[in-house]
């Protein structure tokens, strides 16, 4: 009987029952899209905000200061400490190597150069040197656990993007240079006599063209073909980009690098996050090890990689740590707004329609039927429009934030299952508050001036 | 209209016969609208402040001698050019610092053993703004001394020095001593670098009234800095003024994927928070099918009662939305608060822009209405449904 008559509610009068059911289901899409949208932006926007570039700089623990100005380190190439590139396998065994997307060594070092070699090769170019960058791209890393890993700078470095050609391959004697090189190293000057000498070619170069170096010491030329040229912004406009094995043989260390970016992508760091490793209790060192915090994974670089001092670049970290906390708390702000609305229309239709009901309501008290009876009676009703209702919602509100997912970031997110049940708790919880309250009064009605129409 | 205090009579009785049915009405209403006015707020302020939190990634303009061979290290520009820079941009200060570098020789004060170093000289506002980090020590007093100096945490650990200790440094015979008011770590070269008073550095280099380049740090959205660095290379043709590509194209990016992001979010909710509070309301709606048979029966046209359910309409999306929409703009200057420890500031355009969506959501929610006119009143009084 009793789920004769709620059933019979639902046939009987099918448009009012459509109504609540619609703005429930409209509630709770937007609950669901605004939850799997924000439950998964966290991780989409850690990934975008890679493009700002490394986030940890790996050097020599025992190195003498660098003399860095604007990109270019002026210390001379057998000052100063190098590190092993054979150990580099390693960064993807720490704890978070998943978490480390990606990363780049680099080797230094200055020569002259110029394009046109024939004649000059017992008589170096005088002019001013030049700074070779020595650098992985698309390189194949060997993982200690017999896996291969593909990385390089252009992966650690968005920026640096070709204007021509293509990047140089590894083992071959190729290069990519700087963008203000181009018409730099294209000027071929006359022989230095007393008072100068005067401009005698002047040819830009492009790819396929052929660039000569010198170490300094004029210890070994090599030649090189250009196959690329760079743009970014930055100092490397004026370098010369080799693969690192050439640059290993040309400042003769060979196998060895001095400084490493690494990409990874990390959790902002929190109060907990900042605290000082030294002075944590063992539990709380666990945790901090075993969250993807900036200082733990520097800190298991540095276990992994012995002799290396390695820092977190500060603007990157930072910057990247207050953005993502305050997008991600603004959008549960307005997932919390959309939850609220949500709510608000469901318990005003829950109650719209157990007001209109005060002539059944009497009508069953009536013939017998006591408050509490009446009360689940109506209350099983609206559960059920609730888990149809929710579960209609929920469908609808996965293909939104599939669509926003896909306008946005191009990826659609994971449907989890989990937000189904909490939809469908959400939503019962909402209509059964929505309808406590005409539910209880109308519990309370006296059957008699209503069936007399009063 | 000859009648019309009648018809007024009518539409007051209409909202105050069931009080309890206007309350749940007005409720919808005013927290749709408060909704849509607290995140039409929010959404305007943020994308605002987003471009300044991007300034925590530090500088991002760059002036620099034109003839910039980065392995001459020999040219530098006019200090001067400093004190004739634009100090706003879209109403944001601009921070700008001038730095000279100099290589050196540095030792703490009283040790023997020298050690290269660069030294850069420093001059301007928002140091710690151009050049983002975090300072391990530091004190407030020390730094207001002429020759105080800042130590990058590296060469702290190289030459062991700390806050309150001095330095010594040397350049081709010039010498000058300064004392540590900070350590500082940011990641960067800067952690191996030595930031003294500007003029201490031209006095080390011999180099006085030159500076090797300046940093600004200049808060908009792409386009806007874009402009400004354009506006400033005319304004200065002898230098080399660029923008850092690594921020400004990674801001680029991620402005517009954030602003995407809210934008598309905030009208969604938009959309289906007046979808939701418009259900809901039909369905309080329906339930007036008595009042219009009656209304009908005693010889009202369809269309007069349409009319009047209307004004009801009207009057209480106005209600709703005046109240709503207040609460939405003050309780959007405190989630500003808690989102950016900034107040939002509010836009007055966005209160008339939601009390206007939310008459219409009002208006359509009495959509159901219409329907109103096939209600045959002899139906209605025999109670068939």
């Amino acid at each position: 009987m009793f789920l004769r008559l709620v059933a019979d509610s639902f046939t009987r009068r099918p448009k009012r029952k459509m109504l609540t059911l619609a703005a429930l289901a409209l509630g709770m899409a937007v609950a669901t899209a605004a939850l799997s949208v924000s439950l998964d932006v966290g991780d989409r926007l850690a990934q975008e905000f890679r493009s700002l570039g490394a986030n940890l700089l790996v050097t020599p623990e025992a190195d003498s200061l660098p003399l860095e100005i604007g990109g270019v380190d002026y210390r001379p190439a057998n000052a100063g400490a190098y590190l092993p590139e054979a150990d580099l396998g390693k960064l993807k065994t720490i704890f978070w190597r998943f978490n480390i997307k990606a990363f780049a060594p680099i080797l230094e070092l200055q020569v002259k150069a110029d394009s046109f070699g024939a004649d000059s090769f017992f008589n170096p170019p005088s002019g001013p040197s030049y700074t070779v960058i020595g650098t992985w791209v698309n390189h194949e890393v060997k993982i200690p656990d017999g896996t291969t890993y593909v990385t390089g700078i252009e992966k650690t470095n968005p920026w640096w993007q070709l204007k021509e050609g293509r990047w140089f391959a590894e083992g071959k004697n190729e290069c990519v240079i700087g963008k203000n090189l181009v018409a730099a190293l294209g000027v071929r000057r006359g022989p230095e006599l007393p008072g100068g000498g005067g401009v005698v070619a002047n040819d830009k170069l492009k790819p396929g063209s052929e660039l000569f170096t010198y170490t300094l010491d004029r210890q070994q030329q090599l030649t090189l073909r250009v196959v690329g040229i760079l743009d970014t912004g930055g100092p490397e406009d004026d370098a010369i980009i080799v693969p690192l094995d050439v640059a290993q043989s040309l400042a003769d260390k060979p196998g060895q690098y001095r400084r490493l970016y690494v990409s990874a992508l990390t959790k902002p760091e929190d109060a907990f996050g900042r605290k000082d490793p030294k002075t944590m209790t063992p539990a709380e060192f666990d945790r901090w090890y075993c969250s993807p915090y900036i200082s733990a994974i520097a800190l298991q670089i540095s276990q992994e990689l012995k002799g290396t001092d390695v820092r977190v670049i500060r603007r990157v970290a930072e910057g990247e740590g207050t953005i993502l906390t305050r997008v991600r708390t603004l959008l549960w702000l307005v997932t919390i707004a959309a939850l609220l609305a949500a709510a608000l229309a469901v318990g005003a239709s829950a109650a719209a329609s157990v007001i209109e009901r005060r002539t059944e309501i009497g009508l069953m008290k009536a013939l017998g039927a006591g408050s509490g009876l009446v009360g689940v009676l109506l209350a099983a009703e609206q559960l059920l429009v609730a888990f149809v209702g929710g579960g209609i919602g929920y469908a609808v509100g996965i293909l939104l934030a599939r669509m926003l997912g896909q306008k946005i970031f191009g990826f659609t997110p994971e449907p989890k299952f989990f937000l189904f049940f909490m939809v469908l708790v959400l939503a019962s919880l909402i209509t059964l508050l929505g309808s406590a309250y005409p539910l209880r009064r109308a519990s309370r009605y006296d059957p008699a001036p209503i069936l007399r129409g009063e | 209209m000859s009648d019309s205090p009648m018809f007024w009579r009518i539409v007051r009785r209409l909202l105050t016969a069931n009080y309890g049915r206007l309350f749940v009405i007005l409720l919808a209403l005013g927290a749709g609208a408060a909704i849509t006015s607290a995140l039409l707020n929010l959404q305007i302020d943020a994308k605002r402040r987003l471009t300044t939190e991007f300034r925590a990634l530090g500088a991002n303009v760059i002036i620099a001698p034109r003839d910039a061979n980065a392995n001459s290290a020999g040219g530098t520009l006019e200090q001067a050019l400093l004190a004739g820079l634009p100090t706003e941009n879209a109403g944001k200060s601009v921070p700008a610092v001038a730095f000279l570098y100099v290589i050196g020789e540095v030792a703490k004060a009283g040790e023997v053993h020298h050690q290269a170093a660069v030294i850069a000289g420093a001059e301007g506002q928002g140091l710690t703004q151009v050049r983002p980090g975090r300072r391990t020590e530091y004190s407030a007093e020390k730094e207001k001394d002429p020759a105080a100096c800042e130590i990058g945490a590296k060469a702290a650990e190289q030459f062991k020095v700390h806050m309150g200790d001095s330095l010594h440094l040397r350049n081709q015979g010039r010498e000058a001593t300064c004392k540590v008011f900070a350590v500082v770590a940011t990641g960067g070269p800067e952690d191996t670098q030595i930031f003294t008073k500007l003029p201490t550095a031209q006095a080390l280099a011999d180099l006085p009234g030159r500076i090797s380049l300046a940093q600004l740090s200049v808060t908009g959205t792409p386009d806007s800095i874009e402009r400004f660095i354009n506006a400033l290379a005319q304004r200065l043709p002898g230098a080399d003024v660029h923008g850092v590509r690594q921020l400004a194209q990674a801001e680029g990016k991620l402005y517009n994927r954030i602003s995407g992001l809210l934008s598309t979010t905030v009208i969604l909710v938009l959309i289906l928070t007046s979808l939701c509070v418009m259900a809901g309301m039909s369905n309080v709606a329906i339930e007036r099918k008595n009042d219009v048979g009656l209304m009908k029966a005693i010889g009202g046209s369809v269309r007069r009662v349409v009319r009047l359910f209307l004004a009801e309409a009207i009057l209480m999306g106005i209600a709703g939305g005046v109240i709503g929409s207040a609460f939405g703009v003050l309780g959007s200057i405190w989630l500003g608060k808690a989102v950016f420890g900034v107040a939002a500031q509010p836009r007055w355009i966005v209160y008339p822009v939601s009390v206007g969506i939310t008459i219409l959501v009002s208006i359509a929610s009495a959509f159901p209405l219409r329907r109103l006119a096939s209600v045959r009143p002899a139906s209605v009084f025999r109670g068939e449904a």
